[in-house]
């Protein structure tokens, strides 16, 4: 690190956000004071290592100490400030990097645009008329605007991997049990994951391996030893078999997923047609296991404050308080059952493909969309993809591939190379490969100021 | 079903009010969780298929210093 530079990283980031944080939208609360200390610590004591002096935020469901974490909802501003920050965070600082602030999600992570009520919907640094997706469109979209290189977020049902694919970046999900979530607030224990966003793959490895390594305190974190992944980057897809996931994932595809996986699979050299059974089958049960315990997690606020919960999720969250158990425990047998013959299908192959959503970056308000032939709700059918990979924790990352939709040639979709469990380093070097082919990139967006013409359009909530 | 009477009795259940405007909501997303359910019990279960819950018992070492 040369000397003054993580004073520099700091400011030029806060000047970013200061320039351009007004149109997109992405941050809820910055620590410009915290930074800038911080990072003139780092520059005294001439800190050393992959991530000194590198400035990142995180959704605003993990803690930061002095502040109270919102997890995207009204409800939580009455909360006491944290006392500490997130378990992720202190173990990024520790390495060097610098926390600069808080950003915009789905209330309480339940959602997959970012259309939030309370904060304004974060809006998509390509084209500011449309969705960054979410739940972490704050993380998304800051890291694809450039006012930070690295963001955490949270992905249940795809609320890493959706945002990431539609803002152009990278996005790490990696094991379910891997990274401990101790200090951040939850959605459903039994599906949550974290992990981290960048411009660069090797980056995300980087700021991935810092985080590893168990804790006691999150009952479902697995205590393995850290597996370091950034010195394995480039052996890149040496080796690797490759298979492109049919059936479920090709028919809730749209023409720009489809050919965006066909791309990738040429790069990577995949021609193994991969067959999971019964995915719809699982994406339900992801689904129901979501509805009850994200409802039973706010069962107290339900039955008092109905009125202050987001619109958008609000009917849900009370409908999940009022299934019956049966269909819980069903879902979560059939979730075992099926990580079952997943695993059995990664016999013959290491990596698979499958789309990260349905299609790109729909306009903000866009109620129904036309997915290969049939019309969906378009807020939830943008995790249809996803879902099932979070259901049985598989590791994926998420790479953005550019120009398959004829239709927007200017936005990015994403591709999920998925492995199975502990395999984290295999998705990271193929997405290396990608990246250095030109095949898989995350570009700075530019920004445009959208005509009010085009934001009317898009029935676009106004920003703050 | 009449997903509208199940509401109100589940509701009850659990001592969750539901507001007039929320209601045609719930039983929208009701009906959506039932055929999610439908599709889950469609596929036959065995005796070895455990649920995906395992159980962590808490030692005092595991406590955070706060709570020991």
């Amino acid at each position: 690190m040369s000397p003054g530079s993580a004073t520099q990283a700091v400011r030029r980031s806060l000047d970013r956000i200061a320039a351009t944080d007004a149109r997109v939208n992405a941050f809820t609360a910055l620590l410009a004071e915290r930074a800038t200390a911080r990072a003139q610590r780092l520059d005294r004591e001439g800190a050393e290592g992959p991530l000194a002096g590198v400035p990142f935020a995180v959704k605003n469901l993990f803690d930061i100490a002095g502040l109270t974490t919102l997890a995207g909802s009204k409800i939580e501003r009455g909360a006491p400030p944290a006392a500490q920050d997130a378990l992720l965070l202190r173990r990024l600082e520790a390495a060097g990097a610098v926390l600069v602030g808080a950003l915009n999600m789905d209330e309480y992570a339940y959602g997959f645009t970012t259309e939030n009520t309370h904060h304004g919907a974060t809006r998509n640094p390509h084209d500011l008329a449309r969705i960054s997706g979410g739940s972490s469109g704050g993380s998304a979209a800051a890291v694809a605007a450039d006012q930070v290189p690295l963001s955490l977020g949270s992905d249940t049902n795809g609320s890493i991997r959706v945002p990431a694919g539609l803002c152009g970046v990278f996005g790490l999900k990696p094991t379910f049990g891997r990274l401990p979530r101790t200090g951040s607030y939850p959605f459903v224990a039994s599906l949550d994951h974290l992990g981290p966003m960048a411009r660069s793959v090797r980056l995300l490895a980087q700021a991935y391996d810092a985080m590893q390594g168990p804790d006691a305190a999150d009952p479902a974190c697995v205590p393995r030893p850290v597996e370091p992944t950034a010195g394995t980057l480039d052996r890149g897809g040496e080796g690797l078999r490759v298979g492109v996931l049919q059936g479920w994932f090709t028919e809730q595809a749209g023409d720009a997923a489809r050919a965006a996986v066909q791309r990738v699979a040429q790069a990577l050299g995949a021609t193994q047609p991969v067959h999971w059974p019964e995915v719809e089958r699982a994406r339900a049960a992801a689904f129901l296991i979501t509805n009850a315990e994200g409802a039973a997690l706010h069962l107290s606020d339900l039955r008092t404050r109905a009125q202050d919960f987001e619109p958008l999720s609000r009917d849900r969250f009370l409908a999940g308080a009022l299934l019956p158990a049966a269909w819980i425990t069903q879902a979560q047998r059939l979730r075992r059952w099926f990580a079952r013959e997943v695993a059995a299908s990664f016999r013959g192959v290491d990596l698979v493909l499958a789309p990260a959503t349905p299609c790109t970056a729909p306009p903000i308000g866009t109620e129904w969309l036309e997915i290969a032939g049939q019309r969906l709700p378009a807020r939830a059918s943008m995790g249809l993809l996803t879902q099932p990979v979070s259901c049985i924790g598989l590791p994926v990352v998420t790479v953005p591939v550019w120009g398959c939709d004829p239709a927007a040639p200017h936005l990015p979709i994403g591709v999920q190379l998925i492995a199975p469990p502990w395999r984290e380093a295999w998705c990271l070097r193929a997405a290396r490969a990608l990246e250095q082919l030109g095949v898989a990139q995350a570009p700075v967006a530019r920004i445009d100021t959208p005509t009010p013409a085009a934001l009317a359009a898009a029935g676009a909530p106004d920003v703050r | 079903m009449d997903f509208d009477q199940y509401a109100e009795q589940a509701a009850a259940a659990v001592a969750l009010p539901l507001a007039p405007g929320h209601r045609p909501g719930v039983v929208l997303y009701l009906r959506l969780a039932a055929a999610m359910a439908a599709q889950v019990d469609g596929l036959a279960l065995g005796r070895d298929d455990e649920a995906a819950t395992v159980f962590v018992p808490v030692a005092p070492e595991d406590l955070p210093e706060t709570a020991a």
